[in-house]
């Protein structure tokens, strides 16, 4: 299914010191967080995504999937990071490690709703809004003109258009999930962050949302980062996979690092 | 990129879908919310409605408006002036002393009435609320029990007859009144004829003895009487100070001292022979009447001596020059006898006081054209005008006139003098009034004028008492509501807080969300602030609309009891934007808590919600 071609494969061929243009660069970052007397340490190491490319980071529950979601979405702060860069255009870099020092929220907060798509496993849609307000809710929110054909045309193409006046609550388990998948992208992000965005669903649906939200993404030429514990379900599409090494310190601490898995 | 706030609208947006949403909770809220409010305005308007109808009936009626002196007292023009500007006072109208204020009226049957005579004036409430309308010059109105003792209706016309004593001899003049008007009972039980205050001051000048000569009613003139600073004595023989002393005792002077030539010469402008002795004789204050240089004159009988009134500080401002004045009047032997101007007036004479022989002057110079008009100022009143004959040369810098004249000039200032051309001679205006009739703007005004003019040390009628009732029945009323309202506001604050706290908790997750897409933690802030002012919205207009149907039905129920216009429970229009803003604030203060709990909600939450 996946071709060698895509842009993110290209860059990693070449020498690091070449290497150019990911969208997200992350170098030794560590957080940890105590709960309940036990400390939990995450380590990443290395993480680069390039712009197109659909990234897997496999894991099971406990291993630091949550903990590193929070660090991708902005809305937890790294201890130490020795880089946490976006870029979204050319040699504009955003350095977050920089925005977490000063505490600047408003501009992460800026950041997250123009740059970032986010896909929950419920899905995260809000009740009171229909599918159609919520699909240009991401839109309204960074004053972008409505855009209506667009939203239906990627509407028809995750197959939900008839829905678009329809309750959230009215939907199918499958539906509610792409109309989520569909409100991460309506915004034209660089980057989606998708929480495994096929929990609630049967396995064979599963499949088929994942397909579209790859194809999609590369339609839009956005990169994707999902997370899930099922390696079967994206193990076809990942242009890169991530795992986590857990070791068990002392009786209280975990320690959890992020590495890369050879790709098939 | 940080194109940060400023979401509110978007917020606002959210928040009334949510409140679409869960229209259930909404109506249940704002139904609680116009639950407090609508009684809340109900009891307003109740108390409103039967404040206002209270006050109606005494706003209505202007004698609750009317203020009148409680003593007789004299009333200069200037102080009714002043007292008729006050922002409080709508109509004011002085009158004269009740004693000059009785005229028989009779009516066509021949009856014969002593009624009270009061001034009008235009606007009077009392004539216009009452049904009457202002009588012009020839005209009346008159009270209901005044119309009835004569037996006489609007448009009749009765005959006014003054009556007065005079030299042992009853007098009487009479005048016609077109009855234009009478006034309903309200204005009042007694016997009264309303007329201009023109009529009303010619009758008390009538009655006082002068004649009245545009009515062509006879009597005395009203010509300024004669007072003076103090007079001079040049007697041929030295006055010891026994003699003095004498010429002082029961004249109604103090004082008499012998006066140097110089200062005979400075006060006069005439030179005194070595041969004569000058005395001045004063009072500290005060005028010297003319009754005092009659029984000076007396006293003087057989000595050779000649008495000059004088006034001081009298300026004569002629077109080109102002000249000290003198009161110079002298019979021809005596100027001889002193080597003085001749007075062409002759000697002090308190008979002669026509014009022709008064309006004289001699004037310092020669530049003496006959009949100059002058102006003659006096120090501390308004300048008067009036022609001057110009009759010789006085030979000094000081203007001779008759000191007669003099001392008709000097009475103006303590009284008003005016010149009148068709009677060619000066006249006394008249003193001031004994009393006015004043109606205040409204009700309210009444309290503030009294207590003005109590504080000035004029006691006052009014009808304060029924006033200050209504007000005490408005200030306990209007505290009740507060102390009820206060309850209310306190329920309803509790309901807003907790439900809106409770939309928060329910709500974590969606705006969890809210914050995961890129809202800010002011932009979150907002949407329980908004939905509590949403709330506060429809919770008003609820309870306005409650509270119009309720009002409707009371005011329905009660109204046989009122006048048309009068409401049972109403309330001004402006009341309601005070409820909304009150509402609105209580509102806004009430979804603090609940704004300040969703600021708290991490976005995190959203992702981790299973």
């Amino acid at each position: 299914m996946s071709s060698a071609a895509t842009p993110g494969e290209a860059e990693r061929s070449r020498p690091e010191s070449e290497r150019s243009g990911a969208v997200l660069l992350l170098r030794q970052l560590v957080k940890s967080r105590t709960q309940a007397g036990s400390t939990f340490q995450l380590t990443v190491p290395e993480l680069q995504v390039y712009p197109g490319e659909f990234v897997a980071i496999i894991g099971e529950s406990g291993c630091g999937k949550s903990t590193l979601l929070d660090l991708l979405a902005l809305i937890s702060k790294p201890d130490s990071a020795a880089s946490f860069q976006l870029t979204f255009s050319a040699g504009e870099a955003q350095d977050l490690a920089a925005l977490w020092r000063y505490a600047d929220e408003t501009a992460l907060a800026g950041i997250r709703r123009r740059w970032l798509g986010y896909v929950l496993q419920t899905g995260g849609l809000l009740p009171y809004l229909n599918v159609r307000d919520n699909l240009l809710l991401p839109r309204r929110i960074n004053r972008m003109p409505p855009d209506h054909g667009r939203v239906l045309a990627m509407a028809q193409r995750m197959g939900v258009a008839d829905c678009m006046p329809r309750r959230p609550d009215s939907l199918s388990g499958g539906q509610r999930q792409r109309v989520a998948v569909l409100r991460a992208l309506t915004h034209s992000p660089r980057l989606v962050l998708a929480d495994e965005p096929t929990a609630a669903v049967d396995r064979q649906r599963a499949h088929l949302i994942v397909r579209d939200l790859r194809s999609l993404a590369r339609d839009e030429g956005l990169s994707v980062i999902m997370v899930t514990h099922d390696l079967d379900l994206v193990g076809s599409v990942a242009d890169s996979s991530y795992g986590f090494e857990l070791t068990q310190v002392t009786e209280h601490r975990i320690h959890s690092c992020l590495y890369r898995e050879a790709c098939r | 990129m940080s194109s940060g706030g400023g979401q509110s609208r978007r917020v606002f947006g959210l928040a009334a879908a949510h409140l679409r949403h869960e229209w259930i909770l909404t109506l249940c809220l704002v139904s609680a919310l116009a639950a407090v409010l609508a009684p809340l305005l109900i009891l307003l308007g109740l108390k409103e409605g039967t404040i206002e109808t209270l006050r109606d009936r005494l706003v209505q009626d202007p004698v609750y408006r009317e203020i009148r002196p409680a003593l007789t007292r004299t009333f200069d023009q200037q102080w009714l002036e002043r007292l008729r500007q006050h922002p409080g006072v709508a109509f004011l109208t002085p009158t004269i002393l009740p004693a000059s204020s009785m005229l028989h009226l009779s009516g066509g049957a021949g009856e014969n009435e002593l009624i009270d005579l009061i001034p009008s004036a235009p606007g009077d409430p009392l004539l216009l609320e009452n049904g009457g309308r202002i009588p012009l010059e020839g005209e009346c109105v008159l009270s209901s029990e005044a119309a009835r003792r004569l037996g006489v209706t609007t448009g009749a016309m009765v005959t006014a007859r003054v009556t007065r004593s005079r030299a042992g001899h009853l007098e009487t003049v009479q005048q016609s009144l077109v009855v234009v008007a009478v006034l309903s009972p309200r204005a009042g039980t007694l016997a009264r004829v309303y007329t201009t205050l023109d009529f009303v001051e010619d009758v008390e000048s009538y009655k006082e003895g002068r004649a009245v000569s545009s009515r062509g009613w006879g009597g005395d003139s009203a010509r300024p009487y004669l007072s003076f600073d103090g007079v001079l004595v040049i007697s041929r023989t030295p006055l010891d100070p026994i003699a003095r002393t004498g010429l002082v005792v029961n004249t109604g002077l103090l004082k008499a001292e012998p006066m140097t030539q110089a200062a005979f010469t400075a006060l006069t402008g005439l030179t005194l022979a070595e041969a004569w002795h000058a005395y001045d004789l004063s009072l500290p204050s005060g005028s010297v009447t003319f009754a005092s240089i009659s029984a000076l004159q007396r006293k003087l009988r057989g000595r050779e001596s000649l008495l000059l009134p004088y006034a001081r500080r009298m300026r004569l401002r002629l077109p080109d020059a102002e000249r000290a004045l003198m009161g110079y009047s002298v019979s021809a032997a005596w100027a001889a006898k002193l080597s003085w101007p001749a007075a062409p007036w002759g000697e002090l004479s308190a008979n002669a006081l026509n014009a022709d022989r008064l309006l004289q002057i001699l004037l310092p110079g020669d530049t003496a054209d006959s009949g100059v008009a002058l102006t003659v100022r006096f120090d501390g009143i308004e300048p008067l005008r009036f022609p001057l004959r110009a009759a010789g040369a006085s030979g000094s810098q000081v203007a001779l006139i008759p000191a007669e004249l003099l001392g008709m000039l000097r009475t103006a200032r303590d009284r008003v003098v005016s010149y009148r051309a068709e009677s060619g001679g000066l006249l006394l205006e008249r003193a001031g009034y004994r009393g006015f009739r004043l109606y205040a703007r409204s009700i309210d005004d009444v309290p503030v004028l009294v207590e003005q003019l109590r504080r000035d040390g004029l006691e006052v009628v009014a009808a304060v008492e029924a006033i200050s009732r209504i007000q005490v029945l408005d200030r306990g009323l209007t505290r009740l509501f507060w102390l009820i309202a206060l309850l209310a506001v306190i329920g309803a604050g509790a309901v807003l807080i907790a439900s809106l706290v409770a939309a928060v908790e329910r709500e974590r997750k969606d705006l969890g969300i809210l914050r995961l897409l890129g809202l800010a933690r002011t932009d979150v802030f907002l949407f329980p602030v908004f939905q509590g002012v949403m709330i506060a919205l429809f919770g008003v207009a609820l309870a306005w609309l409650g509270y119009l149907s309720l009002a409707e039905v009371i005011n329905r129920l009660f109204g046989s009891e009122l006048a048309p216009g009068q409401a049972i429970c109403r309330l001004p229009e402006s009341d309601s934007w005070v409820v909304l803003a009150a509402t609105l604030l209580l509102a806004l203060l009430s979804s603090l808590i609940a704004a300040w709990k969703a600021t708290l909600i991490d976005p995190a939450e959203a992702i981790r919600e299973e």
